[in-house]
């Protein structure tokens, strides 16, 4: 029998005309922290809502620990951690009152919720605020709040729908910090963004799209899906630029970023020639370097492919 | 059990510290008895009356006497005939004409159901119904008071109707609208604050994600469901008693029954309002549009009441629809309850009426909201 905390196999589901997951399929260790990874209408969270239970899939299966999903809904709702999209605590309790009533939901023990709200209030700052009310609190101490809330019950494994979404950077970075410390003591975490960047803090990664996961696999492993030398056209232009370069290369390679163009050259032109082409057409831009491809090229090599004709606006919004 | 215990205790905790909630409990119930108590009278004083005499008899007259000294009319004297009085209340300077027919005496006299025309202005129905009702009072004065030494035997009194009586009259003789109104804002209140308030604290759970945090823990959705509704029973009830105190203490209008039968039957009246709340919300993604849908619905169930307007007095189509209305029951429990003392016993048929409708509406709105988190 297979016991991984999360094995999801060929999952589908359409709502009325629209797929949202095209048969996806993927398993998550015991320890790791999966990264889901994809624009915002990937489907990362129907995704999320069938592995917790919320809803029912089309076709495929989710196993929890081994066990169906759909079969198992009171063994999964109390072993499972999850986190919705949005803040999920009542901003009209106080810190611990809302701590305290999840406790209780989950029949923790008041002793044991007691230890485990010290533990929490160490790790989350918390502590200092335990009789504010939660709609007091500032954006990243509610989603650590909320974080904790879904901690009361100590579960095995932890679903969280885009948990910094909307949260300052430092929080961001302290919430990462946290999420490394829960895999640390043998919990498993899926957990879905859509910040590009924050897939190298994942052990493994899946980047979805349309409902297809596109890949799979270590952060650094999937960047070598991109073997052809990839070269940062660093300009105060980009756009203008982007189009002078999509006459000589392939749209599939040409990408825009905030500072310039990323070109994959497939073909082996080189720097000098990349320049030198764009210097004939009186193209300005501040110089051409090599770079190590990021997550991000390798997703837009990824949607290219699958789609070609997809224009730059519609792959959807990318956060770098 | 014990997860549906901490559910009630997170409710509680909520409302106490809702500021909104003190007012709903406290300031609402004194307010609506207040301003509408006063406000909506159905009371009508002067109604302006002429009286066409075509019998010209002692008997006629001592009518035309009966109404000159009643205070709630102005006489404005007698007209030829119909006619005429016809053509006063076109010109809108009489509210009522009495006729007196032909043989008027001699009908009395010889047992047989004399008729009086009777023609009001009926502009505006309620105020028609309310001078129908004043002239039908006149009658049963004259009926007690007058006939038994007009030298008749009687048997032949006791055959005798000058008017059909409006039972309305026996609990509220006053004819008083407010005894009618108070009981009505109170079952009016019960239906507002628990179709509202339950269809807005669980539209609230959606709005800020908590409903989905709370569908993915050992929760039942049933433990959720009872852990929304039994704390608005708790607010209802605490509302229902500030509400008949206030009513005692303003208007001087005390309970004359059993306060537990009223209890009771609130409570079953509730389970409609709460079920009402519970659909409201499986169709309502915002609490501004569970306040919508809910307003929506009570629009319906306050007009077809009869809470303002008699359930007698609407079309006989619109009389059927009212069955399907839990408020109409309630308002007659509240009155009968109130005004006349009856005991629960009497009241079965519309208890029986609210268990159903309770009932049914629960099941119903619990299964959507089974499915609707399932």
């Amino acid at each position: 029998m297979n016991t991984k905390p999360l094995v999801v196999e060929n999952l589908k589901k359409s709502f009325g005309k629209v797929s949202a997951l095209r048969g996806v399929d993927l398993s998550v260790d015991r320890g790791e922290i999966f990264g889901l990874i994809g624009p915002d209408g990937a489907g990362k969270t129907t995704f999320i809502r069938i592995v917790v239970s919320l809803l029912n899939a089309d076709e495929g299966a989710v196993y929890f620990q081994g066990k169906p999903v759909r079969e198992n809904i009171a063994y999964v709702r109390s072993r499972i951690g999850y986190m919705p999209q949005r803040f999920s605590l009542y901003p009209d309790l106080t810190v611990e009152e809302n701590l305290r009533f999840f406790g209780d939901l989950f029949g923790v023990p008041l002793k044991i919720q007691k230890e485990r709200m010290e533990r929490l209030y160490r790790f989350s700052r918390l502590g200092a605020f335990k009789d504010r009310r939660a709609d007091a609190l500032s954006g990243g101490m509610k989603q650590k709040l909320a974080l904790s809330c879904m901690l009361m019950h100590e579960p095995e494994v932890i679903v969280m729908d885009e948990p910094t979404y909307g949260v300052d950077p430092v929080s961001r970075s302290e919430l990462w910090e946290i999420l490394r410390t829960l895999t640390d003591e043998g919990r498993t975490i899926l957990v879905s963004t859509a910040y590009m960047d924050e897939a190298q803090l994942c052990d493994r990664v899946g980047l979805i799209f349309k409902g297809e996961v596109l890949a799979q696999g270590k952060p650094d492993s999937l960047l070598n899906l991109i073997t052809d030398p990839l070269y940062m056209v660093k300009t105060p232009q980009p756009h203008r630029v982007y189009f002078e370069l999509l006459k000589h290369f392939e749209a599939v390679d040409c990408n825009i970023f905030g500072n310039g163009v990323h070109v994959i050259d497939r073909h082996s032109v080189g720097a000098e020639q990349i320049a030198k082409i764009l210097k004939q057409s009186n193209f300005d831009f501040d110089e051409i370097t090599p770079i190590r491809p990021g997550i991000e090229d390798v997703f837009l090599k990824l949607i290219r492919t699958a789609n070609p004709s997809a224009k730059p606006e519609q792959r959807g919004e990318l956060s770098a | 059990m014990q997860r549906l215990l901490y559910l009630i205790q997170k409710e509680f905790r909520q409302i106490r510290r809702e500021r909104m909630f003190v007012g709903i409990i406290f300031i609402m119930p004194i307010f609506q008895l207040i301003l509408l108590g006063f406000a909506i009278t159905t009371d009508i004083k002067n109604v302006s009356m002429v009286l066409v005499d075509e019998d010209h008899s002692a008997f006629s007259r001592k009518v035309e006497e009966s109404f000159a000294v009643t205070t709630a009319f102005r006489y404005l004297g007698a007209v030829q005939n119909v006619e005429q009085a016809k053509q006063r209340i076109k010109k809108g300077e009489a509210q009522l004409a009495v006729v007196i027919p032909y043989h008027f005496e001699r009908d009395v006299k010889s047992g047989k159901s004399p008729g009086m025309l009777i023609l009001i202005d009926g502009v505006d129905g309620n105020s028609a119904g309310v001078i129908a009702a004043y002239v039908g009072r006149v009658a049963e004065r004259l009926q007690k008071t007058w006939l038994p030494k007009s030298g008749l035997s009687p048997i032949q009194i006791k055959n005798l109707h000058l008017t059909e009586l409006r039972t309305r009259m026996i609990y509220n003789p006053n004819l008083k609208s407010v005894d009618n109104i108070v009981p009505g804002i109170l079952a009016i209140l019960i239906i507002i604050i628990t179709s509202f308030l339950t269809g807005m604290s669980i539209v609230r759970e959606k709005e800020i994600g908590t409903l989905e945090q709370l569908m993915v823990t050992p929760l039942r959705n049933w433990e959720l469901l009872a852990g929304k509704i039994i704390p608005m029973i708790a607010v209802v009830f605490l509302l229902l008693n500030v509400g008949i105190l206030a009513a005692g203490l303003i208007f001087g209008l005390w309970i004359k029954g059993n306060l537990f039968s009223l209890y009771a039957l609130a409570l079953l009246f509730s389970l409609s309002g709460l079920s009402l709340g519970v659909f409201v919300s499986t169709i309502s993604q915002t609490q501004q549009q569970a306040m919508f849908f809910a307003w929506f619905f009570m629009i319906f169930s306050i007009l077809l009441s009869g809470f303002f307007i008699p359930i007698e007095n609407m079309p006989p189509l619109i009389q059927l629809i009212t069955y399907l209305n839990p408020v109409r029951y309630f308002m007659i429990v509240i009155r009968e309850i109130y005004l006349k003392g009856t005991p629960i016993i009497y009241l079965w048929q519309q208890a029986l009426a609210m268990t159903v409708f309770g009932i049914v509406m629960f099941v119903l709105a619990g299964l959507r909201f089974q499915k609707r988190l399932g």
